[in-house]
């Protein structure tokens, strides 16, 4: 008795269950749009704060792995990783020649100069993905990949341009050399953007994955970086507005990690089937 | 504006680097998703990740003999060396794991007789799997596309870091980001898994290198721009 009305109740439960909340309105197109004016307008104005620096690298991230998704939704020959690795190598590029370019045409504390990057950066994505899927050389016949290679070169240059610009304070580049090559900050950087542009679509690619739930990882793993770029900020202390601006980046990044991080697992939680605790490892007798 | 040699030799560098890099992960053992249950040829990784690693040691191996040197065949067999000795220990590695672990023999899917050493390959292959491990042939194959592709990754390191004039660690992580972009394509052209120079998907190659001779043409005139930015080389 009790156990069918156990039953009963599990199958009430799991009726409930497919239920979609928290939809995210701007398509793919848009959300490059957006995602890149902003992204682009908080890159030039150097003087600002460091977070709002990093409102504008979430954006970037949310673009790069919304690019990620784009170029690995048709089954490549490769894995996902790839792509986060390569998004971040042509950031590293981008940035490295926006940072050359960044002193031509400065208004004051305004540098659009680093934008040339970005441009080539574009330019030489659209190139790899002409090649990767036109019919006479690569042919990969996946339908838009140019383009989502093009935003992924786009969106990984003004992310990486963010990141530098929140450790140094500046897009001066000797100071980019000392302070975050040299330093080594550049390693954590280059691991943990592949992180935000890849790990998102590698971890929930499958027949039910979702574009919103997806995207929330992004947003987490910028909570995570801002952490490690604001405990980079605060030792190197770069920063013109003082120990208060590592600090309010750490904990917007812990804010920013929790609420995202608690949101996706409560999203998965909701959409899936069920979810059935295994206990302790079990050994096979 | 006078253009100076040394800003050519960048871009001619980086376009022999980043093709070296696309020719030698065409070269690659790349066992993929399939390996890592052993149910295929070669490492259990990607393409990609598989040359980073290697490039990533070599870079380190040539940075360090780039210190006390600025001679390009020095600098560059550095890097070489050092790429070979990470894919050769990986690769050995694997072939640990699978012999003992795993109970498998190391024995190539795509020929029934070993090119190399002659040895027979289909009767030690367990049925409907594509081989396993890194027998004989696949690992020199693999050996010499480590070479290729730690010879790459240094000569790139050493226009960047001579030519350019970027500082260490500046001229390694640019030399790594344009030598992903070049394995990329090897990575798509692949498709999955390969094991070597006999493997019919090698016969695709030269339409991967095209491209990456664009890509890198394209990235060597991004380094040239940006040194005329920071002044002109100097």
């Amino acid at each position: 008795m009790a156990a069918a009305e156990e039953k009963k109740a599990e199958e009430k439960k799991v009726e409930e269950k497919p239920k979609v909340e928290f939809k995210f309105p701007p398509n793919e197109t848009q959300l490059g749009i957006i995602a890149g004016i902003i992204a682009a307008l908080i890159t030039i104005f150097t003087g600002l704060p460091a977070v709002i620096k990093a409102v504008g690298m979430i954006f970037a991230f949310v673009w790069c792995a919304d690019s990620v998704r784009k170029t690995s939704k048709y089954g490549l020959g490769t894995g996902v990783p790839s792509i986060g690795v390569m998004g971040t190598g042509y950031g590293v590029v981008g940035a490295l020649m926006g940072l050359a370019f960044a002193r031509f045409g400065n208004i004051g504390q305004f540098y659009p100069g680093v934008l040339v990057g970005v441009v080539f950066m574009g330019l030489i994505g659209l190139v790899s993905g002409f090649f990767s899927n036109s019919e006479k050389y690569i042919a990969l016949k996946i339908p838009r990949l140019e383009r989502a290679m093009m935003e992924l070169g786009m969106a990984g240059t003004l992310a990486l341009l963010l990141e530098i610009s929140i450790v140094t304070g500046s897009l001066n580049f000797d100071a980019v050399v000392t302070r975050v090559m040299e330093t080594g900050v550049i390693a954590f950087m280059f691991i943990l953007s592949g992180m935000a542009m890849f790990h998102p679509y590698n971890a929930c690619l499958g027949p039910d994955e979702r574009r919103e739930r997806t995207l929330m990882v992004p947003v987490e793993i910028s909570g995570l970086l801002c952490i490690i770029l604001g405990f980079a900020l605060l030792i190197l202390g770069t920063s013109p507005w003082g120990p208060w601006d590592p600090a309010l980046l750490i904990v917007f990044g812990v804010v920013i990690w929790v609420v995202f991080y608690t949101r996706f697992i409560k999203t998965c939680m909701k959409e899936c089937y069920a979810t059935v605790g295994t206990g302790l490892i079990k050994t096979i007798e | 504006m006078t253009i100076e040699p040394e800003l050519i030799w960048i871009v001619v560098y980086v376009t022999i680097g980043g093709m070296l890099g696309c020719l030698g992960a065409h070269l690659l053992p790349v066992g993929g998703a399939p390996a890592a249950m052993g149910t295929a040829t070669g490492i259990a990784t990607g393409t990609v990740q598989i040359m980073l690693g290697a490039v990533v040691t070599g870079l380190f191996t040539a940075a360090t003999v780039s210190s006390f040197s600025n001679n390009i065949w020095l600098v560059s067999l550095a890097g070489a060396v050092g790429a070979t000795i990470m894919i050769q220990v990986v690769m050995f590695m694997a072939n640990v794991l699978y012999a003992f672990g795993c109970g498998v023999v190391p024995v190539s899917g795509r020929v029934a007789v070993d090119p190399i050493t002659k040895a027979p390959q289909t009767a030690y292959k367990t049925p409907q799997t594509d081989g396993h491990g890194v027998p004989d042939v696949v690992f020199i194959s693999g050996t010499v596309g480590g070479f290729m592709g730690g010879f790459g990754g240094a000569l790139m390191y050493f226009a960047l870091l001579f030519y350019a004039n970027f500082m260490y660690g500046t001229a390694v992580i640019a030399a790594l980001s344009i030598f992903v972009a070049n394995a990329i394509l090897a990575a798509y052209n692949i498709r999955g898994t390969t094991e070597g120079y006999w493997d019919p998907k090698f016969k695709k190659m030269p339409k991967a290198l095209i491209g990456s001779f664009c890509v890198s043409v394209l990235a060597g005139i991004v380094v040239m721009l940006a040194t005329i930015a920071l002044g002109g080389g100097a």
